[in-house]
């Protein structure tokens, strides 16, 4: 089965075959409807009925991400500024991770919160609890990610209306005081509202700030097991036999 | 969904160090139902790492596992701008292992997070280097092929004769009949090295460095242990071993994370309070927080057994250091500083120490920093005092600018783990080694015990792999099309 993507039936790329790779975890209370959230952005369905989350704790979807660069180019003769906007088109990989449950009692492992590049943390609006253990989880994630980690605030199940418990101006008055939060947004992953772009404008954002960045990623220096580099790709290292 | 605690579980495992962590994920990815509870509220146990505020805490208030522990700071005599306050202002930026450890690249630890895909919760950093104390001075080990050819350290013909005496011992085995080798049954592995004529400083290299020998080290192990190192060479980086990334407090938490993917419940800050076997069935009843749980079978770390008194011994003293510059040469430490290991010898040969210099590549310090762990087996209840033979190599002129150092001694239970009650089992304290093979073991052992035929972590399938329940991954739904093709879509239903 090639991989398609479902927007444009376009063939994705090959796996590995992408500009950017991000690395986002979703936080949040148990049963915020993290994993239906994941779910509706990887595949496109709902599914009602989730327990706890099983087997499936991470996912990785490609995305195609529209960026404006705005180019001067100093030219010398009758015209000595061009300003051109280039429209260029990305292809990013988000790997989108689940806390398997381990939010039930608070015990999430420090190293789920490793090396990532956004946070999303998703509050229910029809369970006040949910909104207000929201401070809890900012200062979990200011303990464990880097200091230029990017958080989004998503509000779920705004399908449910008449059970509203926290109106979404006061999640906005929030994040007034919170700078680390981009922006925050009420979704429903049962009806597909804003599920796709909370992410869109993240991995946009994201790129954004890579741009801006520049900085030698101590990433790159890293192994991750069972992608051993190819031996030309690293001189230094090869067989003594 | 509710956050009520089930009461009934195949299997309660207490603790959540590395050989824990292990049985519990082993288990829940067989399917059986796993609650993983540990006493402190971090993960990890004695195999957790610690930022610098945690740490300090745990030496001043030391437990059965940790003892003679004390902290000092050498701040005051300093130039550099590291004073107390700006360290523990980046307090959180510290990742300090009471258990370091190393990975060789193809080793057992290694093998199993493959095997078993748990790597994919992890990353590593390739060692720089492998150093060695020659004639009191700090060199490289060439590894590689290109090493021995670019080293400074060795001169022509001693590279020509590194390689010859390396590749046969890499062939070492192949041939069984080998005269060779065989008069050396039995022998020392230095007795064989003398034999093949190498120089001083080669022998040095393969002794300290390479085999890890000590004088008394026989033929057959030194073989295997220099057969282990050229094996694990050329997979990842420059030399054989790895080193997680954040420290080696991320191991113990990628295994309890698989645990939790396949369903294991975990709870921090719980104990058990009693254990006793049921009168109604072969199930354990287990006591905590004033709730009865019932268990088939429970597995604890040393020490957090209710009503069971163990005696503890001195086991590894370990030194911990960080320092404002690195140990060595500009050369060992390039790009602003390498994770390095350095084996010490002292006492002829008798007692070994193993150092392992981390830089901020590791994501264990602040850059600019520098973390110092020094191990070695305890000899007596003085930390410091074992440790002093083996400082008193390395911390002299040019000594690096040491900014704290810590001590402790890490114990284990002198009987075997006995536990009182059947279907209870007891894994092992941190061994003296350099990976996690005897860990690896023990699990494996307990989980074999448990579970008699089952697999052992079998490879967790990736999420494309996997298929929920009511999702057709091949069908694409109506709604995902694009608008023109759907248009199109709708016509042709309407003119058929």
């Amino acid at each position: 089965m090639t991989a398609r993507n479902p927007q444009t039936l376009m063939a994705l790329p090959a796996e590995e075959n992408f500009d950017f790779l991000f690395k986002i975890v979703l936080v949040g209370d148990c049963c915020t409807g993290k994993t239906s959230i994941l779910q509706r952005f990887k595949t496109g369905n709902y599914v009602e009925k989730h327990g706890n989350t099983i087997g499936v704790d991470f996912s990785m979807k490609t995305i195609e991400i529209e960026s404006k660069q705005v180019k001067v180019a100093n030219n010398v003769g009758p015209n000595p500024i061009n300003v051109a906007v280039i429209n260029s088109f990305f292809w990013e990989q988000l790997q989108i991770w689940d806390t398997a449950g381990q939010e039930r009692f608070r015990t999430i492992t420090q190293s789920y919160y490793r090396a990532n590049n956004g946070v999303i943390i998703v509050y229910d609006i029809t369970k006040r609890s949910t909104f207000a253990n929201l401070q809890k989880w900012i200062e979990e994630v200011r303990r464990y990610t880097a200091s230029n980690v990017l958080i989004i605030l998503i509000g779920n199940k705004c399908d449910l209306e008449a059970e509203r418990e926290v109106d979404f101006e006061e999640a906005r008055q929030m994040c007034q005081y919170i700078p680390e939060i981009l922006f925050v947004m009420e979704t429903s992953a049962k009806e597909n509202t804003n599920v796709e772009d909370a992410f869109r404008c993240l991995a946009t954002e994201l790129k954004r700030q890579h741009d801006v960045s520049n900085v030698q990623e101590l990433n790159e220096q890293t192994v991750q097991l069972g992608q051993g580099k190819p031996l030309k790709s690293c001189s230094s290292s090869c067989n003594l036999t | 969904m509710s956050d009520e605690l089930p009461e009934q579980f195949d299997l309660v495992v207490i603790g959540t160090g590395f050989p824990e962590s292990c049985i519990a994920a082993a288990a829940s990815r067989i399917g059986k139902t796993v609650l993983h509870i540990d006493p402190n509220d971090y993960y990890g146990d004695v195999w957790s790492s610690f930022n610098l505020e945690a740490l300090n805490q745990l030496l001043e208030q030391p437990s059965p596992s940790l003892l003679n522990a004390s902290y000092t700071w050498h701040d005051a005599a300093t130039e550099t701008n590291w004073t107390r306050e700006a360290l523990l202002a980046k307090s959180r930026r510290f990742s300090l292992d009471l258990c370091p450890r190393i990975a060789y690249s193809n080793g057992e630890l290694v093998k199993l997070l493959i095997k078993s895909n748990i790597c994919r919760y992890a990353e590593f950093r390739a060692l720089d280097h492998v150093c060695m104390l020659y004639n009191d001075e700090l060199v490289s080990v060439p590894c590689s092929r290109s090493d021995v050819f670019n080293t400074k350290t060795l001169s022509i013909v001693e590279k020509r004769l590194l390689m010859k005496f390396l590749t046969a011992c890499a062939d070492n085995g192949e041939d069984k009949c080998n005269e060779d080798t065989l008069a050396f049954r039995g022998r020392t592995f230095q007795e064989y090295l003398e034999a093949q004529k190498v120089t001083p400083k080669i022998a040095s290299c393969v002794l300290q460095a390479i085999a890890m020998c000590n004088a008394n080290t026989s033929f057959e192990v030194g073989m295997q242990r220099t057969q282990r190192f050229l094996g694990s060479l050329g997979r990842y980086g420059n030399t054989p071993f790895l080193f997680p990334m954040y420290g080696c407090g991320e191991l113990p938490q990628c295994f309890c994370r698989l645990c939790a993917v396949y369903g294991g419940i975990y709870c921090l800050k719980r104990s058990v309070d009693n254990i006793c076997q049921a009168t109604d069935s072969q199930e354990l009843l287990l006591s905590s927080a004033g709730k009865t749980l019932r268990a088939t079978h429970v597995v604890s770390a040393p020490g957090y057994l209710p009503g069971m008194v163990c005696e503890l011994q001195p086991h590894i003293s370990r030194g911990l250091f960080i320092a404002s510059s690195a140990l060595g040469s500009e050369e060992l430490n390039k790009g602003g500083g390498g994770v390095n290991l350095l084996r010490l010898l002292a006492d002829e040969g008798k007692r070994e120490a193993v150092l392992l210099q981390l830089s901020h590549y590791s994501g264990t310090c602040p850059e600019g920093l520098f973390i110092f762990h020094l191990t070695t087996p305890a000899v007596s209840n003085d930390p410091a005092a074992d440790l002093a033979v083996f400082t008193s190599q390395i911390f002299k002129a040019p000594a690096p600018q040491i900014l704290y150092s810590a001590y402790f001694t890490l114990t284990t239970p002198t009987n075997t783990a006995l536990s009182p009650v059947k279907s209870v089992y007891c894994t092992a304290a941190p061994a003296y080694e350099l990976d996690y093979d005897a860990a690896i073991e023990n699990a494996h052992q307990i989980f074999s015990q448990l579970y008699t035929d089952a697999e052992f972590l079998p490879r967790a399938p990736d999420p494309e792999e996997i298929v929920v329940e009511g999702e057709d991954p091949s069908a694409l739904n109506e709604n995902s099309l694009p608008e023109d093709l759907r248009a199109q879509l709708q016509e042709m239903d309407i003119t058929e």
